[in-house]
Formats: structure tokens, sequence, C-alpha cells
């Protein structure tokens, strides 16, 4: 057991870094705006005496926070000003991460989060305790959970797969990441603070003395060129940190991801609360044949938008056997496949039309050179073609996969005792065509996420509603009601009373 | 669609829904008041020329009329809903037509909210939460909204849950 105890002094510049780090796009915003035609010095003494600041919060945060393990409970007393008591039982408790930041990497400690379904998971870490403390902690926490789960599989530990991104493959995945377009536009926005910086003379004076050939246009094509490059340099960056060591372990009843350069993260998700599973090709990935695999799953983390990146880079023909390894039950036989019928084509030319039309008449409108905007409109009448050709629904047994792309293609399956809910919109166009869109909904972390299929048959997407709507949970409990009727048209509250 | 789900909701909504939009509605002709106002004091200085004036104010009338005298009808008229031993089925939408599908197991929980525009009409609205999303079955008569309510929860007791 536990007493009641700090956590290591540590944890103080811990909690300074980790405000930080959560606000550090304002900070930088901050910075950069905030500071020009300022004195340098003045920007200097505040960033010093935010950061004092910061670092005595740390402190006295520190002293306030006190955590215990009593009665199967996780108890932790936090809070300066308001005194806060959070008390997770074990058996609400879904995933415990164990992770080492900077900080906690030169002191030799670990950071350990516990997450519940519906509770905000900044609430229980714990950000400073030495490893052996964490892993203590972490058995007394699971073995509770694990008692229950083991009655049914009383199996030991027969074997462990072990799944690793080589080094190859990462320089893949890094090369070709999907968070281009986020660092575009970030370097975007610093590249137009430069002029703050530079005064445009600099500028001049720079361009005639080594470029003197230089045109207009061949500035442009350079400038734009090189905020490409930039951005493409901190993606690489980016992936390499966040996926070095990308380590998949397959237990009994749960998967072990571990990752990062600076940072090691662990996250354990159980299978049984995996919620669905993504297949994405992303634009630079697929013409090379790779995908990653995304899961969703409840109750787990804030990052990345609730879902985690199962393993971030495979080759087209092993996905398939890597899911049949690792999560089998989302390796299906499909027995029913729908493609969006071809009168839908045209939706998907005009929307792709409709977006890109107001981009290409404010560029053209604005910027020098801005006619050649139009030639924006071949990429995206292509990407719409391709988005009906890649649209497309289909079944197993109990599984519902959709496919479909906005930039990147993504694959979602669903196993039926997932769904949340599950809607068809049609408007008014769509109604003439009778089309309409279906979009499932699971849960995932606090939230949920929604996958929608454009412009698929009415009469089909009504049929797969009403073959989602009859799910029985898988078998899992088959209840006396084995109908096979769609259920919305038939059932009424006579019925419900039998 | 075909066989849309076949419970209306309350009628006396259509009123509540108009009460509820004039009361918005007349924020906004407040702040129209006040720009008119400032436009007529001192001419020069407006933010607005008197043309933009002018077409904010017709356009709000517009808004205006069809918000109260056409939009609660219609959509009273679209909005149906269901609810069974297996599921709970909605459509609404004036143009987009939404049918919803929330299976009973997957309900988390389910509550009647009543605003004081609702309560001087007897109505109240039922939020169906799941793990993912939330759903409204708007302006239902108090009764029957409870007794939506009180079922919604029977049946989710008697599917087992899992997530």
């Amino acid at each position: 057991m536990f007493e009641l105890q700090r956590q290591h002094p540590a944890a103080a510049l811990a909690n300074a870094f980790d405000i930080i780090r959560a606000n550090f796009i304002t900070i930088l915003i901050l910075v950069f705006v905030g500071s020009g035609g300022r004195e340098a010095n003045f920007t200097l003494y505040w960033i010093i005496g935010a950061f004092l600041f910061l670092l005595i919060w740390g402190v006295i945060s520190w002293y306030r926070f006190e955590f215990s393990v009593e009665e199967g409970e996780l108890r932790i007393e936090q809070g300066v000003f308001v005194r806060k008591k959070l008390y997770l039982t074990s058996d609400r408790i879904q995933v415990i991460d164990i992770s080492a930041g900077v900080v906690q990497r030169l002191f030799g400690l670990v950071a350990v989060e516990v997450k519940t379904a519906g509770s905000s998971s900044k609430e229980a870490k714990i950000s400073a305790i030495t490893r052996v403390k964490a892993e203590k902690l972490k058995t007394l926490l699971r073995k509770k959970t694990e008692k229950t789960e083991e009655s049914q599989e009383a199996e030991p530990i027969a074997q462990r797969k072990v799944y690793a991104l080589d080094t190859r493959d990462l320089l893949i995945a890094a090369s070709t990441s999907g968070r281009f377009g986020v660092a575009l536009s970030v370097v975007g926005v610093a590249f137009s603070q430069v002029e703050q910086l530079i005064s445009e003379e600099q500028i001049i004076h720079f361009v005639e003395k080594v470029i003197p050939q230089s045109t207009n246009a061949t500035m442009i094509a350079m400038s734009i060129f090189a905020v490409i490059a930039i951005a493409w340099l901190f993606s690489f960056a980016g992936t390499i940190i966040k996926y070095y060591d990308f380590v998949v372990e397959v237990r009994e009843d749960e998967l072990l991801i571990s990752r990062g350069l600076f940072e090691r993260t662990q996250l354990t998700i159980p299978f049984n609360r995996i919620q669905a599973v993504q297949i994405k090709e992303e634009l630079l990935r697929q013409p090379l044949g790779y995908a990653s695999l995304v899961i969703e799953s409840a109750g787990y983390g804030e990052s990345e938008g609730n879902s985690t990146t199962l393993f971030p880079l495979l080759a087209k023909p092993q996905i398939y056997t890597f899911v049949d390894e690792v999560i089998p039950d989302y390796n299906t036989e499909i027995s029913e496949k729908n493609d969006v019928p071809s009168v839908a084509l045209r939706r998907y030319l005009f929307r792709m039309l409709w977006i890109s039309l107001p981009v290409i008449l404010v560029v053209w409108s604005t910027i020098p050179y801005g006619v050649y905007s139009w030639f924006l409109l071949i990429p995206a009448l292509l990407l719409g073609y391709q988005q009906y050709r890649d649209a497309e629904i289909a079944r197993g047994e109990d599984t519902l996969i959709l496919a479909f792309r906005l930039l990147s293609k993504t694959t979602a399956m669903v196993k039926k005792y997932r769904m949340q809910s599950c809607q068809v919109q049609q408007n008014p166009f769509q109604k003439r065509l009778s089309l309409a869109n279906l979009t499932v909904h699971v849960a995932s972390g606090n939230q949920g996420r929604a996958f929608t299929v454009r412009d698929i048959d009415i009469s089909k997407a009504m049929d797969y509603r009403a073959w989602l709507a009859n799910g029985k949970g898988g078998g899992s409990y088959i209840s006396h009601e084995d109908n096979s009727e769609p259920a919305n048209e038939t059932f009424d509250d006579q019925d419900a009373n039998q | 669609m075909r066989s849309s789900p076949k419970n209306k909701l309350s009628h006396d909504a259509i009123k509540a829904w108009r009460v509820s939009l004039s009361i918005f509605i007349s924020f906004l002709v407040l702040g129209l008041f006040f720009l008119w106002g400032y436009k007529l004091l001192s001419p020069e200085a407006g933010f607005f020329s008197t043309w933009t004036l002018i077409a904010i104010s017709v356009i709000l009338i517009v808004i205006t009329g069809l918000g109260i005298f056409f939009i609660p009808e219609i959509r009273w008229r679209r909005w149906f809903y269901e609810v069974d031993e297996h599921e709970v089925d909605l459509q609404s939408g004036i143009f987009i037509i939404t049918r919803t599908l929330v299976p009973i197991k997957r309900v988390q929980h389910v509550d009647t909210r009543q605003g004081p525009i609702l309560r001087s009409y007897n109505l109240a609205d039922v939020t169906i939460s799941t793990a993912a999303t939330t759903h409204r079955i708007p302006a239902l008569n108090e009764e029957v909204a409870d007794q939506v309510r009180d079922q919604i929860s029977k049946f989710a007791r008697l599917a087992e849950e899992d997530v």
C-alpha cells in the first residue's frame, strides 16, 4: 500500500515545463508578435519573470499535491487554491501510462498518467516519481481489473508478439509525414513575421547582391519553395522525435505501445476498449504503397484528437497480416461491398469546385501572378474524382467498413456493437439523385468520432442503417429476439413487452 | 425517405419556438435601433453607410418573417421520433433531412430539460447521451417527455451495457 505522500520534488520543474509546453504556440505568438518594435531587453525581462513565476507555481502545486493508494483506490489530493480530492477505483481505471519527459529523465524519474472514461486525464497525473514506485503503483491498480477479466481467460501469458518500426521505415514515415500541412501553416506564419525582424532595405540589398537576375516571379517561387522546405524539415524532425523506436507489444488482453526520442511514452490499450480501427493512406504515402494504422479507444487521453497510432508505417500487403496478428477481431471477411453510384460523381466534382473557387478568386484578385491560381482547379477536380472512386461502404459479419477520402484515404472499420449512433442525411440535391450521406459515430476519448461516407444510394444507406440497428452485440448477449427484419419499420411498443 | 418514425412533437412546440425566436430577434432589433440612432444623430461618424443599414434592416425583416411565421411550422412538420426496445429513431431537418439511429444499448443517460419558455407551454426537451454523441428530442409535452425518458431508461437498463 502507498501511504499519503508527495511526488518527487522534480515535479515542480516538470509542472512548470508542462504549462510552458501546453501554451507553447501562444507563447511563440506572443514573443513573435508582441515584441515587434519594443526593446529586446524588455521582452527578456518578461520571459524571465514569467518563468520564475511558473517555477514558484510549480513548487506550490508540488507541495499541495499528495497521493496514496488505499483500498484499491488511487486517491489524489491537489489544488493550490481550491482543494480537489480525486478518488479513482481501480476497476474504473482504463489506461495507465508511464512516460518520461526531458525533466523526468534528467532526474531518472517517470510520470504516471491514469485515465478513466470521462474524467479529464490531466487531473490524474503524477508528474514525477521513481520508476520502482510507478511500477508498484501500476501493479496495485491493475491487479483488481485483471482479476475480474482473468476469470474468463485463465491462460498464462503464452506468446508475446512484438512489432518494431525499423529505421528505414521510420525515415520513410518521417519524410512522408502527414503533419506536413500543419508545419506548413506554422512556418508560413513565422515567415510572415520575418518582415518585422529584417527591414525591407536589407531584403532588397540581399536580393540585388545575391540574385541579381531574379525577377518577381522567381522570388515568389523561391520563397514558396523555402517555406515548403522548412516545413518539411520540421515535420521530418517532428515525426522522428515522436515515433523513434516505436514498439507495439501484443499482450494477452492489451496492447502496449511505446515510442518517442526525448520523451518515451508508453500507452496501454486493453483490447476491449478499442472502438474502431482506421487504415490511413496519406497523400504522400499512398503512391509509395504505404499506410498507417490508427485506433480509436474509449476513455483514452487527449492527444492526437483522441486516437492513437497503432503503427505509423506499413506496406500495404502487410496491413492485413498485421491486423490479423495484432487485432484479429478486425480481420473480417467482407460479405457485401457497395460503391458510390455513378450519378454521385458530379456531386463530388462540384463539391471540390465550390471549395476551390473562392480560394482561386481571392488569390486571383490579390496576388500578382494570381491568374495562375486557376491551375488549382486541376488538382482540385482530380481530388474530387479520386474521392468519388475511393468512397465505399462494405460489411462483414459484424463489422462495418467505411472508406472515404478528404485528402488522405481513410478506411474505418467499426464493429456493429461499438457503434454509438448512426445518421443518414439527405439534402434536396441529394434527394433528386436519391443519394444520402451515412455517418457512424463511435466513442473515442471524451467525445466521439464520426466517420462519413458521402453520396451513397439512399436505399443502401437505409439498408445499412437497419442492419446496424439489428446489432445484437456480435453474439456476446444474444437474446430471444433473433429478428432479421429491418428494425425501423416493424417494432412498436406492444412488441417490446413480450 | 421511407417510413418515417411515427411520433410527432407537441403542437405547442411551434408556439414555443416562435416565442424563443422572437426574443432572440428582439435583441438584434435593439442593436439595429442603436445603429440607426447613431447614424441619425451623427450622419458622418457612423460605422455603416445608410445603404448598408437599410440592407441589414431588410435582411432582418425577411429573416424575422421566415423565422417566425414559416420555419417553426415546417420544422414541426418534419420532426418525427420513435422509441422502442432496440433503438431510438429520429428524423428532423428542414432542408437537410437527418435520420438518426441510437441503439438503446448505447444510451448512457437520458434527461428532460425545460427552460422558462418551454415551461410556460408545459413542454420539455428529452436529451439522450451516448459515449460519443448527444441527441435531443425537442419540445414534447411534459407528460410525454417524462414517459419517453422513463421508457428509454427502462429499455437501456434491460439491454446489457459493455461500454
